[in-house]
């Protein structure tokens, strides 16, 4: 039986108020787990314990209770880190540094070096669509393009596991959809997904699974399809079907005892519509 | 399509981890123009040279030499204090101390690597520093042997070389560079105490505040010292004396170039004894800086 990707059990996490006897509960006794090649949506409002608990899942912070695995390693464990890959949010990087100098860094940081280190800069440069400003500082990149350079960072020692926290925040639609398509690539490759995101659109086009934190708890979990779906209505789309032919079907639902609650044409996504516009 | 490289074995300690973190601090400080302070020390430097001319002869060498290694004792300690303060806040607001953290690397590689590149731009800075030093005291060198043969109207050989001996003896020889190593060891304290207030200050500024007061604290030990000491060495008195010299070292050790300067001999001993007490204070702080980066919440 394979380890989940990862896995948190009855985790808490209690900030002290300095000065004060009162405390902060961050996070409280959340247990999840995310298998592998899951694309995992970590959802909830502003101060709901998302980003608290991707730095313990990181060994950034240091849970209060409960414990945090990555593939059956302890998270707090600094070789655990090397199934990891962290996309912060809003990152800024060493601006001085190229995009493939930047790559480097954190590449020698894996262990990586010589012919093998230069080889994987330049896939990853070529993966996230930055061959043509592999030379140019970070300083002149745009928002956009940070946040492609952080995915490439966070994929420089090939993890089986990535930590986007907010990968496409200020990122334009445009960029936002490069980002998205790059994520569905990873799942793709079998690379699990932890994604903390406040674009519920997006959450829902690559998610297989979330949880929505609020106030520190876990208050809902489970598939996607499962948690928005209605259990007792049921949506035909069809193509070229005449009115009389959906006035037969009308009149069918309505003879056995369906109600018919909305009829209507499917709309594209503003997504969708936007980029065919600014093409 | 990606190919699948080989992932070497995470190792607890790796030289090259900290290679990596230490060339990146120091590109990291050369592009923040610290380097600045070598151009204010070289104007000093040329004006101070300029000055000693309306000195007694005896008088120049001394006060050139007196000014230039004065200079560089504060503004390596200078160098020591800004380029380190901003390290550990500006990754932590940046976030990309989470990118490095993320990665399979240990809190202390990462303040080693920091603290080493702060030392190489330190180091460097001290070369450059010693050999425009070296430089305009070799010209006045070479400028007061012309003028000594020319004003006394030397001939004999034996006279020249005496009058060469007696003027090359004041101005740059080796017995200096004890000095200039103590000069840098108490520039390496003050980066590493630096780091050590930076894993728990507020703010940048703090830092800074709180490393100048050392600074000013450590001028002051020896008097301290004294004064402890003349209350019949009871344990209270000890005990203050001790927890004093630990959180702030008695820089007067380290001023040794004032010594050379003043004609007195730096045994092998003392020199010794200077740089195994620089070395205690860096390991000291080094070590706290450690146990306080280890247990911050980020």
């Amino acid at each position: 039986m394979t380890d989940p990707a990862i896995s948190i059990r009855n985790l808490t996490k209690i900030y002290p108020i300095p000065f004060k006897r009162e405390r902060v509960t961050a996070v409280h006794d959340l247990t999840l787990s995310v298998e592998p090649g899951q694309v995992y949506g970590l959802l909830g409002p502003n101060g709901s314990g998302k980003s608290t608990t991707m730095k313990i899942l990181l060994g950034l912070v240091p849970a209060t209770s409960g414990s945090t695995q990555i593939f059956g390693r302890d998270s707090a464990l600094v070789e655990s880190h090397e199934e990891v890959g962290y996309l912060p949010e809003n990152p800024y990087f060493y601006k001085y540094l190229t995009g493939e100098e930047t790559l480097r860094f954190y590449g020698k940081l894996c262990g990586l070096r010589g012919a093998v280190l230069r080889d994987r800069a330049r896939e990853l440069l070529k993966l996230v669509g930055l061959e043509d400003a592999a030379d140019r500082r970070l300083g002149g990149y745009s928002k956009g393009m940070l946040q492609r350079i952080g995915l490439a960072q966070a994929l420089v020692q090939e993890p089986r596991l990535l930590v986007l926290d907010e990968p496409t925040a200020g990122v334009d639609p445009a960029g936002s959809r490069e980002i998205r398509d790059l994520i569905l690539e990873f799942k793709s490759r079998g690379i699990t997904v932890l994604l903390c995101s406040h674009l519920l659109g997006q959450v829902q086009e690559i998610c297989d699974r979330i949880g929505i934190l609020h106030k520190g708890r876990l208050v809902r979990e489970g598939e996607l399809d499962s948690l928005i779906s209605i259990e007792n209505q049921t949506q035909l789309i069809f193509e070229n079907a005449s009115p009389d032919l959906l006035a037969r079907f009308e009149a069918e639902a309505e003879a056995c005892g369906a109600k018919l609650v909305e009829k209507s044409k499917p709309h594209t996504t503003l997504e969708r519509f936007f980029l065919e516009v600014t093409k | 399509m990606i190919t699948q490289t080989t992932q070497p074995r995470h190792k607890f300690f790796s030289p090259a981890r900290v290679g990596a973190i230490a060339s990146n601090t120091l590109l990291e400080l050369t592009r923040q123009k610290v380097f600045y302070f070598l151009l204010i020390f070289a104007l000093l430097l040329i004006g101070a040279s300029f000055f000693m001319d309306f000195l007694r002869s005896e008088l120049q060498f001394q006060v050139l030499k007196d000014v230039s290694l004065g200079a560089m004792s504060v503004f390596t300690w200078l160098l020591a204090v800004l380029s380190t303060a901003m390290l550990l806040p500006k990754d932590i607001e940046d976030r990309t101390l989470y990118t490095i953290l993320a990665k399979p690397v240990p809190r202390f590689e990462y303040l080693m690597g920091k603290l080493l590149g702060v030392f190489l731009l330190l180091a460097i800075s001290m070369l450059v520093m010693s050999a425009m030093f070296a430089a305009v005291l070799y010209i006045k060198e070479q400028v007061a042997i012309a003028g000594a043969i020319r004003d006394s109207n030397l001939t004999a050989p034996a006279q020249i070389a005496e009058v060469t001996r007696t003027i090359k003896a004041s101005t740059f020889t080796w017995s200096l560079v004890p000095g200039i190593i103590a000069i840098y060891f108490k520039a390496m304290i003050f980066a590493t105490l630096t780091l050590l207030i930076s894993t728990f200050a507020s703010s940048w500024i703090f830092t800074i505040v709180v490393s100048v007061a050392v600074y000013l604290m450590g001028h002051l030990v020896p008097v301290a010292r004294e004064y402890w000491q003349g209350d019949n060495g009871s344990w209270l008195a000890k005990g203050v004396e001790g927890g004093v010299t630990l959180m702030f070292p008695d820089l007067q050790l380290f001023d040794l170039a004032s010594d050379i300067v003043a004609g007195n001999v730096i045994t092998m001993g003392l020199f010794l004894q200077t740089v195994g007490l620089g070395c205690l204070y860096i390991g000291v702080y080094a070590w706290l800086a450690y146990f306080m980066f280890a247990k911050k919440e980020l």
